[in-house]
């Protein structure tokens, strides 16, 4: 059973989610408040946190904040219908989905499949990928601009991976939300391009220059630098 | 604008400007009338002037008399004219106009008074030393026309002052009077727009008359309106909060009651109206931020354009299913100052709307613009669909929480009454406005329209 970690102070809907879980092969660990959240989900012991954004003592997106500084587990937010700026900082600060609250618990799981099955690649035999000066090790899930690492999260390593293996062409965001959140792009959903801003923020670093571009109606498009710059 | 303003001060100062001049008139406009003390005073002047032209003429021929009367006119600005018993002209100056009077003076032996040119003129008979009668008409300095004087210049400045005195004194009166009422019109207007916290100036405030009066009575009315208002806001928001967790809850039930005992339409049923319920939070939750909005959405400069065309693209997606397409037109680049999400919601809201009641098989048209307007730049989103429309007297209502038009059909498209609540407040806060109006050839037409940002991006 893999275990997973939910952060919700609404104890009765923990049990209720608990005992859905098992059926479907998790084992689902409840916490009731931010402080004792982020304590639980550094521990290592989860392979993924849902986190509620409107907790009691320490807020969802300070736990975030915390969490993301010292650890890259795969979190999916439930934010509260009509909380639209939360969801979006939600996903800023590294959240790798979310799902708008009251859910259905089958979308729950759903979701919780699609980053779980992204974020532990069955193939150990990593490959190495380069682009200009990026270059990415898919087995160690790491990625380098010229000799520099880059720290990126799960969602941001999934999506620079997509953009390289087309590199010049452009991607739908039917595609990316289907390869790297693994579910349907739904209608009005802007999960996937909040990441792929935040992944546009890492990869520009220093050096000037957009490397993904946004092809109006289309999607998206990585352009590739030839010339290694030295800086 | 100013046109209460304007009215009262004209009224005031021609009030008074007639008032003076009828004054004037009323005193001294009144041969026959009532001041006979100063007819007295005019014969016994006209006399005094009669004798001594008399004695000149009697001591020194009618040159002597002619040269008196002369003088008289050059010194004292004063015409007169003597004349003989028959009234036959001895000296003076400008005579024949004297003659009625004359004659007038010769029949009876009070003196005869007439205005001319707004001077009084007297006629009195006389008897020199001699014993000789004779008449002696003059214009003497009183009347309106002495109030004017003979100097034009001396008679400008003066009427010219009493006039600038007056209208001075009627402008500060008027402003003293209309100026808390415009205050008040204006603190109005914006309470009425949605500007709960608006109360009428401090400084009206003081003041101990009614005008006072009438603006504190204006913010103790505002005070409770504003109470009132937010107290009904923070319930629908608290209810709205409070909904979601047993809402929340029993959505994981029901999943695992179907778990447990197997799909059932009852389960079906159950599941579609919690989703409902959920939405009609969701939406009222939306309502609720924007209406008390104790935050300010963060505003920057953000392409409309792009925004709309994402909108456009979704909905396009969504409406495939229901067998209509979505129609983007118009300029594609234009810039504003707003929060993106919450355009993005109000715009989606429109759009989805449109969708809802085109009727199958035609297209929704969106459309940006830029529009300028009285020298402000706007940018004008218009949606329209061909759809049933919306009855004319029902057009203003669409925009409130929870307006249904027809109850049963607005029901089964699944529409909560929620969305184009939000974008009318979207759009209030973006210091813009949506109207809507049926085109002309059928179907809803909505037009979005807040203020545009400068063409050109800053880099």
């Amino acid at each position: 059973m893999e275990r997973l970690l939910i952060v919700e102070d609404d104890v009765e809907l923990c049990g209720l989610l608990a005992e859905r879980f098992r059926s479907d092969g998790f084992s689902l660990e409840a916490v009731h408040d931010g402080a004792r959240g982020l304590e639980r989900a550094l521990s290592g012991e989860h392979k993924l946190v849902i986190l509620d954004l409107m907790l009691p003592r320490l807020g969802g997106l300070d736990v975030l904040r915390k969490l993301r500084a010292q650890s890259g587990i795969p979190v999916l937010i439930l934010t509260a219908r009509g909380e639209d700026v939360d969801r979006i900082l939600g996903l800023e600060i590294g959240a790798d989905d979310y799902l708008p609250k009251p859910f259905n618990p089958r979308e729950l799981l759903a979701r919780i499949r699609a980053i779980l099955r992204r974020a532990s690649p069955a193939r150990s035999d990593g490959e190495r990928l380069t682009a200009g000066d990026i270059t990415l090790d898919t087995g160690a899930r790491e990625a380098w601009i010229n000799s520099r690492q880059v720290n990126l999260t799960s969602v941001e390593f999934s999506l620079l991976e997509e953009f390289m293996r087309h590199a010049g062409h452009v991607v739908t965001r039917d595609d990316l939300t289907q390869s790297v959140l693994g579910r349907k792009l739904g209608a009005f959903d802007r999960v996937i391009d909040v990441h792929v801003s935040n992944l546009r923020k890492k990869l520009t670093g220093g050096s000037a220059g957009e490397r993904v571009k946004a092809v109006r109606g289309a999607g998206y498009q990585f352009v590739v630098r030839s010339e290694t710059k030295n800086t | 604008m100013r046109s209460l303003f304007l009215k009262i001060f004209l009224w005031f100062w021609a009030t008074v400007v007639l008032t003076g001049i009828t004054l004037i008139f009323s005193f001294l406009l009144q041969p026959g009338g009532a001041s006979f003390r100063i007819h007295a005073a005019l014969g016994e002047t006209a006399s005094v002037y009669g004798r001594a032209a008399i004695a000149e003429l009697e001591g020194g021929g009618p040159e002597a008399a002619a040269t008196y009367l002369e003088d008289l006119r050059k010194n004292a600005h004063t015409s007169a004219c003597l004349f003989n018993r028959e009234g036959t002209e001895i000296a003076g100056h400008d005579c024949a106009s004297f003659s009625r009077l004359v004659n007038a003076a010769a029949e009876k032996s009070a003196p005869a008074i007439a205005m001319r040119h707004g001077l009084v003129r007297v006629g009195v008979r006389l008897q020199g030393e001699s014993g000789t009668p004779y008449l002696f008409a003059t214009e003497l300095p009183a009347g309106p026309g002495a109030a004017f004087g003979n100097n034009f210049f001396g008679l400008l400045l003066h009427w010219g002052a009493a006039f600038l005195v007056s209208g001075l004194i009627c402008y500060l009166l008027t402003r003293y009077l209309t100026e808390p009422i415009l205050r008040l019109r204006d603190a109005s207007r914006q309470l009425a727009a949605g500007n709960l916290s608006m109360r009428a100036a401090a400084g009206a405030e003081k003041r101990r008359d009614e005008l006072g009066d009438l603006v504190r009575d204006f913010n103790a009315m505002g005070d409770r309106i504003e109470a009132l208002i937010t107290s009904q806001r923070q319930l629908i928001s608290d209810v709205s909060h409070e909904l979601r967790s047993p809402l929340a809850r029993l959505t994981v039930a029901l999943d695992l009651a179907r778990e447990h005992k197997g799909d059932d339409p009852a389960f079906e049923q159950m599941q579609k109206d919690f989703d409902r319920l959920n939405e009609m939070v969701g939406r009222l939750l939306t309502v609720a931020r924007l209406d008390t909005s104790a935050t300010p959405a963060e505003m920057k400069r953000l392409d409309f354009g792009a925004l709309v065309a994402e909108v456009a693209a979704d909905a396009e997606f969504e409406s495939r299913e229901l067998n209509c397409n979505v129609q983007l037109s118009g300029d594609n680049h234009i810039y504003v100052q707003g929060n993106s999400d919450l355009l993005r919601s109000a715009v989606e809201n429109i759009v989805r709307n449109a969708i809802r009641y085109t009727a199958p098989g035609t297209t929704v048209d969106v459309n940006l613009r830029r529009r300028n307007s009285a020298g402000l730049a706007r940018s004008v989103l218009t949606v329209r669909d061909h759809g049933p429309g919306v009855a004319e007297s029902e057009l203003a209502n669409i925009f409130q929480p929870f307006y249904r038009i027809e109850d049963a059909r607005d029901r089964q498209s699944g529409g909560v009454g929620l969305g184009l609540a939000i974008s009318d407040r979207v759009a209030r806060l973006h210091g813009g406005m949506v109207r809507a109006s049926n085109a002309t050839d059928g179907g809803l037409q909505v037009e979005f329209e807040i203020p545009a940002a400068e063409v050109t991006p800053e880099t």
